[in-house]
């Protein structure tokens, strides 16, 4: 008997204790992914829209627990005689039925108009195209009227973080390489499935420059938890020097240093799979990666432009020591950014999880690399592979890498 | 009165006796051996001592209505058809070993089936003298297997006879066929349970008559074969380099096949004017380039607004193929859609495995057209 109680008493503790912090969690003051704090016209709207219903589900609740309290304690058993029992009140039945049927129509009128606002695509100022696949996102830039005031003429690819400029009406054209995927910036909008095949389109708008973070909500396999994304925002200049960067030339490390001699080991190590847009192997041919001949889902992050994105992997990692990171998250979006811009600057590199990376990535982040298991992928890896680099390869490579700005 | 039983160990007990009595009598050494008789003729004299007293454990054959009630007394066992079917199966075997292992197979399974049905009979049958109580206790064992396999062959036979009219019956005809069919198991089917007073009988009869035509124009159209299919060509192809020139080929000729992908498309290409443009979703306008993830199959209508017959063909280089070798050389990627008339739709898929460089320039593009349009892979 008191066995029972004891356990009794425990676990009605126990589920005291995760509705307390479950309820705490909900206080996180600092939550980045937090889609009660739009800040973008559309996680507004969706805000909006589920602000009222919360409301009034909330008044239901306390309607209904107060009249089953009332009941419970007004109607218990006190060796009463039984009531005579009746069935069926028409009256009553007819208002139940009529004031939740009023309810939904009040609710479902403002949620179609919701739903058929976040489809429209016709006021897009700017196309962004998103590729999933498994553990990062890939973010390119068609050519295009739009983005800038000149528009865009030169494709642009990149991964990790989706810059995009503040304010505009940002149309994602999201797919994915191998499985299903879903994107989902809480603060920025709802989330879309990322589908092989199939061309999904989601409305961006930031009202600031910041940074806004999100992850895969689509289970995709074995590092789903390191598939995240950083839509990064910046203002109108900012945007238009970020575009121009991205498609400067490439210049060469001047010979004798350790980033020529990175470049070299890059040349034979890395450039069958990664572009660095420009470079050109020792016969002065421009060397284009094959991705598709060695990786699942046929593409690995372009590396041209590495320093100027301040995470690494599926966003999963910082290039920035914690201190410049900091810095940058919590700058006000006025200056959120030059400081953006400016990329991973040397004193800030955080050289250590590059290198953890560099030395073996499947330990840094789980990925099918094992050469004896890649049967089911005719021996294409999905991630990266420990390429056995020495630790003077590495020093050279992070040296090389260190200048893709 | 000595029983059957202990009739059966008198004469076993004696000749158990007679051949210790032989056995002693000639060998002189071997203790074992008489040791072994001497107990076997003790353990069969007792055993017909038992007998003898409890009489076989039978009813005393005085005691008639002890008699009429035993189980082995009654019912009489009915007709049962498992011994033709056993007898089938048995012929069968040697036929199967002869002409073929599928015969063997289902001689064994005839086989199988007629022992365990027989045995469950023959053994349901003796259960009591209830033959009601014997009926049921049968069914209740050997139903569960039954039906289900009553229900899959007639289910199958069913499914076999549809599919076989269907295939032989001209396509517009088995429309109006099996319309004409269902509507009249459905008039029947009302009629039966209007008239409540209907016998049992007929329906069964009614079924039946279905069952056999059902079947028999099954296997009628079976042996009559099906009617023509015409065989639709793939939407695109890739085999061929050829097969994407403005020549017409047999191919094009059945281009019936409009689209397969109706929505989430990359873009939409058309044909108007002798110009070839793009729309894309979120850009306004008509696009003379494109540009596309590498590696990721990128779905596109083609549409032709202008006369005559057109093909979208998709230029992506080429790939070079066994590099390094003295068999190296390069190998156009080309792709192309079937050629459609005005207003045609068709549907094209590309990946381009590598990106545009100036050396390497994508297109789509139609035969005997000018207009280009450019493919740009980041
Ligand atoms: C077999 C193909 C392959 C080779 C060879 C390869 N990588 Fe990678 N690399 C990948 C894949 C795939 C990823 C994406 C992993 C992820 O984020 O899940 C990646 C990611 C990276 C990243 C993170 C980039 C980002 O923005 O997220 C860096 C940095 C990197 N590789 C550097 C290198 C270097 C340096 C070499 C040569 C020493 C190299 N890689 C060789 C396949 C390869
Ligand atoms: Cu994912």
């Amino acid at each position: 008997m008191t066995n029972l109680r004891t356990r009794y008493r425990r676990s009605a503790l126990s589920a005291a204790a995760v509705g307390a912090l479950t309820l705490l969690a909900g206080c996180a003051k600092d939550a980045p992914q937090d889609t009660f704090q739009p800040a973008g016209e559309n996680a507004r709207e969706i805000n909006n829209l589920q602000r009222p219903p919360f409301m009034i589900a909330g008044v239901v609740l306390v309607i209904v627990i107060g009249v089953v309290f009332l009941c419970v304690i007004k109607f218990r058993d006190r060796g009463q005689v039984i009531p005579k029992q009746t069935h069926g009140k028409p009256a009553l039945e007819i208002a139940l039925t009529i004031i939740p049927a009023l309810i939904l129509i009040g609710i479902g009128i403002p949620t179609v108009k919701t739903l058929f606002d976040l489809a429209k695509t016709s006021d897009t100022q700017c196309v962004v195209n998103v590729t999933g696949q498994q553990w990062w996102w890939e973010y390119d830039y068609p050519v295009q009227p739009g983005c800038l005031p000149g528009g865009i003429t030169q494709p642009i690819v990149t991964a990790n973080q989706m810059v995009i400029p503040a304010g505009q009406h940002v149309l994602l054209r999201i797919t994915s390489r191998d499985v299903i995927h879903s994107f989902w910036i809480p603060k920025l909008n709802g989330k879309r499935d990322a589908v092989p095949g199939r061309v999904h389109t989601l409305r961006m708008q930031a009202d600031q420059p910041g940074m806004y973070l999100g992850q895969c909500t689509e289970f995709c396999g074995l590092s789903h938890a390191y598939m995240r994304m950083e839509a990064v925002a910046l203002d109108a200049p900012g945007f238009s020097a970020w575009v121009t960067n991205q498609l400067a030339a490439y210049t060469p490390p001047p010979a004798g240093t350790p980033a020529a001699d990175g470049e070299a080991v890059f040349l034979a190590n890395c450039s069958r799979c990664h572009q660095v847009n420009g470079i050109a192997g020792s016969d002065g041919k421009p060397v284009i990666a094959r991705p598709d001949l060695w990786v699942y889902s046929g593409a690995t992050p372009n590396l041209t432009n590495l320093m100027t994105r301040t995470t690494f992997a599926g966003a999963s990692f910082d290039l920035l020591t914690p201190d410049c990171r900091a810095k940058l998250v919590d700058a006000k979006s006025a200056d959120f950014t030059a400081l953006y811009l400016k990329g991973v600057e040397a004193n800030c590199l955080d050289a250590v999880q590059l290198r953890e990376w560099l030395r073996n990535p499947p330990g840094k982040k789980p990925m099918y690399t094992d050469a004896t298991k890649l049967g089911p992928t005719n021996g294409k890896t999905r991630g990266m592979p420990n390429l056995g680099l020495s630790e003077n390869q590495i020093d050279q490579i992070i040296a090389y890498l260190a200048e893709r700005k | 009165m000595f029983t059957t039983g202990s009739k059966l160990f008198i004469g076993a007990s004696a000749l158990a006796l007679a051949g210790t009595l032989i056995y002693s009598a000639t060998q002189d050494s071997g203790a074992i051996g008489t040791l072994g008789l001497v107990s076997a003729t003790i353990v069969l004299v007792f055993l017909m001592g038992i007998n003898f007293w409890v009489r076989d454990s039978n009813v005393s054959s005085m005691d008639t209505p002890g008699i009429v009630a035993c189980s082995a007394a009654h019912p009489a066992p009915g007709r049962s058809m498992w011994p033709m079917v056993a007898g089938l199966g048995s012929a069968l075997v040697p036929v199967g070993l002869i002409v073929g292992k599928t015969i063997t197979w289902i001689a064994v399974i005839v086989l199988m089936i007629a022992t365990v049905e027989w045995m469950v009979q023959s053994w349901s049958e003796r259960a009591s003298s209830d033959a009601a109580y014997n009926a049921g206790i049968r069914k209740r064992i050997l139903h569960p297997m039954e039906l289900p396999v009553l229900g899959a062959i007639g289910l199958g036979m069913m499914i076999f006879s549809f599919s076989r009219i269907m295939l032989h019956l001209p396509s517009a005809a088995g429309a109006i066929v099996f319309g004409g069919i269902a509507a009249t198991v459905l008039l029947f089917g009302a009629l039966i349970a209007a008239k409540r007073q209907v016998g049992r009988s007929l329906v069964a009869t009614l079924c039946a008559i279905g069952a056999v035509g059902l079947i028999g124009a099954g296997v009628a159209s079976a042996v009559a074969g099906g009617r023509h299919i015409a065989k639709h060509e793939l939407a695109q192809r890739t085999d061929s380099v050829d097969n994407c020139t403005g020549n017409e080929s047999e191919a094009d000729s059945h281009s019936s096949r409009a689209i397969a992908g109706k929505a989430n498309l990359a873009g939409l290409i058309v044909l108007q004017g002798d110009k070839l443009y793009a729309e894309v979703i979120g850009i306004n306008g008509r696009q003379d380039t494109l540009t596309l993830p590498r590696s990721t199959d990128s779905f596109f209508e083609f549409k032709n607004l202008d006369s005559g017959k057109h093909r979208l063909v998709a230029d992506l280089g080429h790939e070079v193929v066994d590099p390094g070798t003295d068999k190296e050389r390069k190998v156009p990627l080309i792709l192309c859609t079937q050629a459609v008339g005005e207003g045609g739709k068709q549907f094209i898929v590309i990946k381009p495995p590598r990106p545009t460089s100036a050396d390497q320039q994508y297109f789509f593009e139609v035969p005997g057209i000018d207009s280009k349009l450019k493919i740009e892979v980041p």
